[in-house]
């Protein structure tokens, strides 16, 4: 697990209609995903959505990525079924199915957007929205360092192994002992490496002016508004479904269908 | 007027007793390779920062004496403005590269001072030629090789047209052809351009070839500063002779070897012949 | 001398990557070999398979006869100790002297003796005098030398170096060097990851050349840096001894022996100068 998860939300430059499209109209398509995963609650819908994802990924020629990460997360998929499957007082399978489902329809919102999305394009939208250029300055650099920050706790996870400590042992109180001692030269490292990223900044004229023009263009084009209409219209039809009562009423088939789980 | 001007420069940090500068003078121009030396902690980092006005403006502390870069008081001259005359190289790219692509990442400086996006677009293109950067300008700097991240980071900074260059150990983490290509890269900088550039290096068999002077420090002090021959001769103890130095101070124990020293192997070869060809043609 | 750590031609990927493209390697006892090449040719991951961080895909790695597929990471390192790049990286205590015992606890020695190996590498590391201050308070030389300390202290038979001269001035490399030599002079095993080449003339008993995943070029230092070829595809240069002595060559002026340094090529360049050796 660790460090591979994190490869669900990692950009990968590739030549897409998903990856051209402009980060505001990607991002009302994750609005109307993520909506559509938190509203619906039957196994049978949010199936209906994930093969939805399943298609953009592919449009996005993201499949791969997304399918090989995955396998990184099946231990939480897992670990959320068992949970709901053993609290749960009644409709167990059918819950926890459409709970692990939801989960995954989720993640995979999130990771279509950010699989297509550079950080500094985002962070140019961000500034387009009037978002001050030091808090999506923050938010890029945040996202930058995540796998320097993941290769750094590996280095020091072997360096501690191959100085003959074992973290896996003893019991759990044991075992957060053992992380504090990956933690200290993690941190330190970590507020180094800010010193000289902050050094770094400055000597580029970080701060400069007060006005500055993103050097990225963002103009929505044709493309983008369809996408966005689209999204939009998707969102308000789930909206719709679930507030005027019909969603549920189509739970209750389903339910009845499938009445020995 | 010197481009950079220091006089009796003392520098100590904030929370430290110890004066990290303590009475350096530097006076360097435009065209200049300078080779700064010396063993770590001996003040270099700091004599670097002092330039482009980290030292004393982000990092805080006692500041004594006079600093001049391009004839503003980098006392009372913030950073940013300074960013413009002094383009600063650190020892780890990482470190410096945040943006998603080459040619966004020449852009940042540009974009921090205000400029216009049409002004930005074309001094983007100009430099990605100048430095040959064309053909990988969409790939993401963490993608690229140690020594093409390194080009990556001059080309960025020198897309401001700074005066000066200043580079604290640039090569420290490349294998030494890269190295070689970044310091040749620089050369052909203060050549071609005029730029002052003030380079850290611990590897003087790379970097001395390239030097048109040798500062060394030691304690906060400058003790030492001239033609790179004449510089190594007398600080040998200080940074250590490179192998070809070494031979040639053998070979001229038992006179067989003559006049200044050698900094290649070029030239270490060059002598020994002519010394053979007298003797023995 | 002896096989101490033996490379079965190893196969590594990470992420679908390949990165270790069928390596055979032997690291021996009572010598220096010098592991060098680009970054990203596998030199670090490499030295991992060293200690069973990682295993390989295929193919095996034999420490002191040991699959590493068949003990654990802390059985190896008592025998094997890794040196990463990066001192920070590796500094886990609230003192110089708590960084020491703490190694010395891990690999079970009981504390008086701990107390006593303790005080012993201090000594031989100059550290003593920092012994109750914060491993982060030293600088840059010392956290290094504090790294090497803490693992020399518990006596593993081979010690593996990554990076050891990179970024340190000439004081410290000079200290760094004498430490191999003494290493190597009490019979232990040494690896140097470097593409430091006066360095790996220095010191260096064997070099492998690593390009791409694969094992080029092995063998003795003398014979390996003065391969200008195999050199440049690691994207080496050559020392500048061997370099001077090639130009000399050109010119007709062959030398009987492969110099690597200055001292064994001034006492050619005698022989030469003086005329009691005639060439070609």
């Amino acid at each position: 697990m660790s460090a591979r998860v994190l490869d669900i939300f990692r950009f990968r430059r590739k030549r897409t209609p998903l990856h051209a499209l402009d980060p505001r109209a990607k991002f009302v398509m994750l609005v109307a995903l993520s909506a559509a995963s938190l509203a619906l609650s039957d196994a049978v819908s949010l199936s209906a959505l994930l093969a939805v994802e399943a298609a953009l990924l592919a449009v996005a020629k993201s499949l791969r990525e997304w399918a090989r990460s995955l396998a990184g997360l099946s231990t939480l998929l897992l670990l959320i079924f068992a949970l709901n499957f053993l609290t749960l007082p009644a409709d167990r399978l059918f819950v926890a199915a459409a709970m692990t489902l939801r989960f995954l329809c989720l993640t995979t919102a999130f990771s279509i957007f950010f699989l297509t999305t550079t950080a500094d394009e985002l962070a140019a939208a961000l500034e387009v929205s009037g978002v001050p250029r030091e808090y999506s300055m923050m938010f890029t650099m945040s996202l930058r360092f995540v796998p320097s920050l993941a290769r750094d706790l590996q280095t020091v996870a072997d360096a501690l192994k191959s100085r003959g400590f074992e973290l896996e042992k003893g019991g759990l109180k044991e075992r957060v002992r053992n992380y504090t001692y990956l933690l200290v030269p993690l941190i330190v490292y970590e507020l180094r490496r800010s010193i000289m990223v902050a050094e770094a900044l400055e000597a580029r004229g970080f701060g400069a002016a007060k006005k500055v023009e993103p050097y990225v263009d963002l103009s929505l084009r044709a493309r983008d508004y369809v996408a966005i209409a689209v999204s939009a219209i998707a969102l308000c039809a789930v909206i719709w479904v679930v507030a005027s009562g019909v969603y549920g009423s189509f739970v209750n088939q389903v339910r009845a269908y499938f009445p020995q789980l | 007027m010197a481009l950079v001007e220091l006089k009796g420069v003392r520098f100590r940090y904030a929370g430290s007793d110890r004066y990290a500068l303590d009475g350096a003078s530097l006076s360097a121009e435009r065209g200049e390779f300078v080779l700064l030396v010396g063993p770590s902690g001996c003040g270099k980092s700091t004599l670097l920062r002092v330039l482009n006005g980290l030292v004393p403006h982000f990092y805080e502390g006692d500041f004594e004496g006079e600093a001049r870069v391009a004839g503003l008081d980098v006392r009372s001259t913030p950073t940013h403005v300074l960013a413009r005359h002094v383009g600063m190289v650190f020892q780890d790219p990482e470190n410096q590269l945040f943006l998603s692509s080459v040619e966004r990442e020449i852009a940042f400086g540009l974009e921090n001072l205000g400029l216009p996006r049409a002004e930005v677009r074309r001094r983007v293109r100009e430099v990605l030629k100048e430095f040959n950067l064309e053909s990988i300008k969409d790939r993401a700097p963490y993608e690229l090789s140690g020594g093409q991240q390194q080009k990556v980071a001059i080309a960025s900074v020198m897309a401001l047209e700074p005066e000066i260059l200043a580079l604290d150990e640039p090569t420290a983490n490349l294998d030494p052809l890269s190295a070689l290509e970044i310091l040749s890269l620089v050369k052909r900088l203060t050549s071609e351009k005029g730029v002052l550039a003030l380079v850290v290096e611990h590897r003087l068999e790379l970097a001395l070839k390239f030097a048109t002077r040798m500062v060394v420090m030691l304690d906060g002090r400058i003790v030492a500063d001239g033609a790179p021959r004449d510089v190594l001769l007398r600080t040998g103890s200080i940074v250590g002779y490179p192998p070809v130095v070494v031979t040639h101070l053998l070979l001229k124990r038992r006179g067989l070897a003559e006049g200044s020293i050698p900094l290649t192997s070029e030239e270490l070869a060059r002598a020994v012949i002519g010394r053979w060809a007298t003797r023995y043609s | 001398m002896g096989d101490a750590i033996l490379v079965e031609d190893v196969y590594f990927s990470y992420e679908g990557l390949p990165v270790l493209k069928g390596v055979t390697l032997t690291v021996r006892t009572g010598e220096v070999l010098a592991i060098m090449g680009e970054n990203g040719a596998g030199k670090t991951t490499l030295i991992k398979h060293f200690v069973g961080l990682l295993k390989p895909e295929r193919g095996r790695v034999l420490v002191f006869g040991v699959d590493t597929r068949e003990a654990s990471v802390a059985q190896l390192a008592r025998r094997v100790g890794v040196i990463f790049q990066n001192p920070d990286h590796q500094l886990f205590a609230e003192s110089v002297e708590g960084e020491i015992l703490f190694t010395l606890r891990n690999m079970g020695y009981p504390p008086d003796e701990a107390r006593a190996i303790c005080e012993r590498v201090l000594k031989l590391f100059e550290l003593d005098r920092y012994r109750g201050r914060s491993p982060y308070s030293l600088s840059v030389g010392e956290r290094k030398r504090l790294a090497i300390a803490a693992v020399v202290s518990y006596n593993p038979d081979v010690l593996v170096l990554d990076e050891p001269t990179a970024g340190q001035d000439f004081f410290n490399k000079s200290k760094i060097s004498r430490l191999i030599f003494g290493l190597k002079r009490q019979g232990k095993g040494v690896v140097v990851v470097t593409h430091d080449v006066e360095f790996a003339a220095q010191v260096a008993d064997r070099v492998a050349l690593m390009v791409d995943g694969r094992v080029i070029r092995e063998g003795p230092a003398g014979e390996v840096l003065t391969d200008a070829e195999a050199l440049k595809r690691a994207r080496l240069t050559m020392p500048q001894i061997p370099a001077a002595a090639a130009l000399l060559e050109a010119e007709g002026l062959k030398l009987p022996s492969k110099p690597l340094l200055p001292g064994s090529f001034y006492l050619e360049l005698l022989d030469l100068l003086n005329h009691r050796w005639v060439g070609p």
